[in-house]
């Protein structure tokens, strides 16, 4: 080391280190903070097409966000995410407990509850849909076997939402699961056995030796799980098209459709920057979590 | 008090019972859908709208995969998902090694701010920049290309990639490649000489994931391609859901054809996976 570092050091190796991040670095920003930039602008103005139009001040805000139909998109966008945490982050978490216990075949168990994170979002709304189908369907038939009759659960206001939210949970599970697992498995198992030997009760050694020993994970899972769910599009576009009536029409898919559907980019790129907004807010909110966990 | 147990981590018969009673049903939510996509795949037509329906396939056909996957248009989704994966691959790997090793070798003014820079782009979801993505590869003309593709996915890929690769970079003493110098190596020449043989695991792990986002990934392959002979294979199978009218067993048997390449993968390479995917996950 003190060989080599004391030799005189050259300007060409001063510049070695920035040559090669620089290509790194005109990628991302091109490909990530240029269209965002770009976006900002033109949420301001009202596009035609590709054109960017005339400014119009906040309109296009106002019609995303501060509209009726905006205000239903933004309180759908938050039932679905909200839906999908509280099913996937508890049944994820109850599983990673479950499997760190020595059990049997605990490795065959995890191994195939991975299998839906593997499954594409394309994919999964496919397969939930033909197994929700009202008419073909092998859940619409067992729910007839116990007199229910299964109302078709994509066009109804009702059930398409909580059709979305099962479909989201379902691919968002294995997550929490996995990350959790590998946290667990981090604390040694004498730290546990000690505090149950000095009678502490199974809840209490959960509670004031687990938990906080895995907090940090939980919370990073809850914010992966959330904002994947609140910024996906592909579950809702295929399952349902955000219908019926506007039901489950949430924020990220609207951008989505002023785009490509209707190709009025000024709203779209409104849509856009207030989700990235969301977004920031709910890193720098966790973030916050983060540090006053360190600092207690 | 003989039936207490002797070790506090020990389980009861009755807390053993329930456990795999709770891990058996979900389970059985977990593998249901791609069980009956599996089943229906498997099922002549008829056998399909059949009602009451059925579990298991009355009698078996490969007439569904027949349809859907030797189809000339499916296979040629294939060759173009395999071809974006491949070359963003090459691409991304190849920036981010570069840059993950300058990053954890090199004390440098600006480090961590360019570092932060790069990973603050993992906040800035696809959908928040697919417009103007649209937008400029249209006026640049690399719309409908499958290059545009391979541009934007190793772009969002990069900033996970570093952060990947950083971990794995860190733990090779910087002495190895130090040693390799007072032979006459250049510091990038030593780096590629000593490090990156040592770097399989790591690499293994990057590759998974790039494998996995590429071939999983919808948004922007249907936004930033038009033609047929520009589509992946998820868009494909959207098209399919679309334009024909839904029929349930060619699209089952092209959905299950997805999802066995991903699932062959993580059978072999259970530990590469899932330290790709936990890595990987930073982005949505």
């Amino acid at each position: 080391m003190s060989a080599i570092s004391k030799r005189p050091v050259r300007p060409v190796n001063l510049l070695q280190p920035y040559f090669w991040l620089a290509p790194s670095l005109v990628l991302v920003v091109a490909v990530s903070f240029w269209p965002l930039a770009y976006a900002l602008i033109q949420s301001f103005y009202r596009s035609n097409y590709l054109d960017l139009g005339t400014f119009t001040g906040f309109s296009n805000f106002q019609r995303f966000l501060f509209s009726e139909a905006g205000l239903l998109r933004a309180w759908n966008s938050f039932v679905l995410t909200a839906g999908t945490i509280a099913i996937a982050m508890p049944l994820g978490f109850a599983l990673a407990l479950l499997l760190n216990l020595p059990l049997r075949g605990r490795n065959l168990i995890r191994t195939l509850l991975i299998v839906p994170w593997l499954v594409s979002n394309t994919v999964a709304a496919l397969l939930w849909a033909w197994l929700l189908n009202a008419q073909f369907g092998p859940v619409a038939e067992m729910l007839s076997h116990m007199g229910v009759v299964m109302p078709n659960v994509l066009t109804s206001p009702t059930w398409a939402m909580a059709a979305l939210i099962v479909c989201n949970a379902w691919g968002s599970f294995p997550l929490v699961m996995v990350f959790t697992l590998s946290a667990l498995q981090t604390i040694p198992k004498e730290i546990r056995e000690a505090a149950r030997m000095d009678g502490a009760s199974r809840w209490q050694v959960f509670s004031k030796v687990t938990f906080p020993l895995i907090r940090n994970t939980t919370l990073v899972t809850a914010v992966l799980t959330t904002l994947h769910c609140f910024n996906g599009v592909t579950i809702v576009l295929i399952m349902t098209g955000g219908g019926p009536l506007d039901a489950t029409d949430i924020m990220a898919l609207r951008v989505f459709e002023e785009g490509f559907k209707l190709h009025r980019m000024g709203i779209a790129s409104a849509g856009a920057v207030i989700i990235f907004a969301i977004n920031v807010l709910f890193t720098i909110a966790y973030m916050r979590v983060l540090k006053s966990e360190h600092s207690a | 008090m003989t039936t207490r147990r002797k070790r506090p981590g020990q389980l009861t018969r009755l807390e053993t019972a329930s456990a795999y009673a709770a891990l058996a049903i979900v389970l059985i939510f977990a593998l249901l859908p791609v069980f009956w996509g599996l089943s229906t795949s498997l099922k002549m037509p008829l056998d399909i709208h059949r009602v009451p329906p059925s579990w298991l396939p009355p009698t078996v056909t490969l007439q569904n995969y027949a349809t859907a996957v030797f189809d000339a248009r499916f296979v040629g989704y294939l060759a173009n998902t395999i071809f974006v994966v491949f070359t963003s691959l090459i691409l991304s790997t190849t920036l981010a090694l570069h840059a993950a090793w300058a990053t954890v070798r090199f004390n440098f003014t600006g480090r961590e701010g360019l570092l932060l820079l790069m990973w603050a782009t993992i906040m800035i979801p696809g959908i928040a920049v697919i417009v103007p993505l649209y937008t400029v590869s249209v006026d640049i003309g690399i719309h409908d290309t499958l290059w545009v593709l391979i541009i934007v996915y190793s772009a969002w890929l990069v900033p996970t990639l570093v952060w990947l690769l950083r971990g794995f970079i860190a733990a090779i003493p910087a002495e190895l490649e130090e040693a390799a110098r007072i032979d006459g190596c250049s510091r990038i020449g030593a780096f590629w000489r000593v490090s990156v043989p040592l770097l399989k695991p790591g690499l293994l792990a990057a590759g998974v994931l790039v494998f996995v986002m590429v071939w999983n990934e919808f948004l922007i392959g249907y936004s930033l391609t038009l033609s047929d002979g520009n589509r992946m294979i998820q868009v494909g199978i959207y098209y399919f859901m679309t334009e024909t009218g839904v029929e349930y067993g060619p699209l089952t048997a092209a959905a299950l054809a997805a999802i066995v390449p991903i699932v062959v993968l993580y059978a072999l390479l259970q530990r590469a996976f899932v330290q790709g995917l936990t890595g990987g996950a930073v982005k949505g």
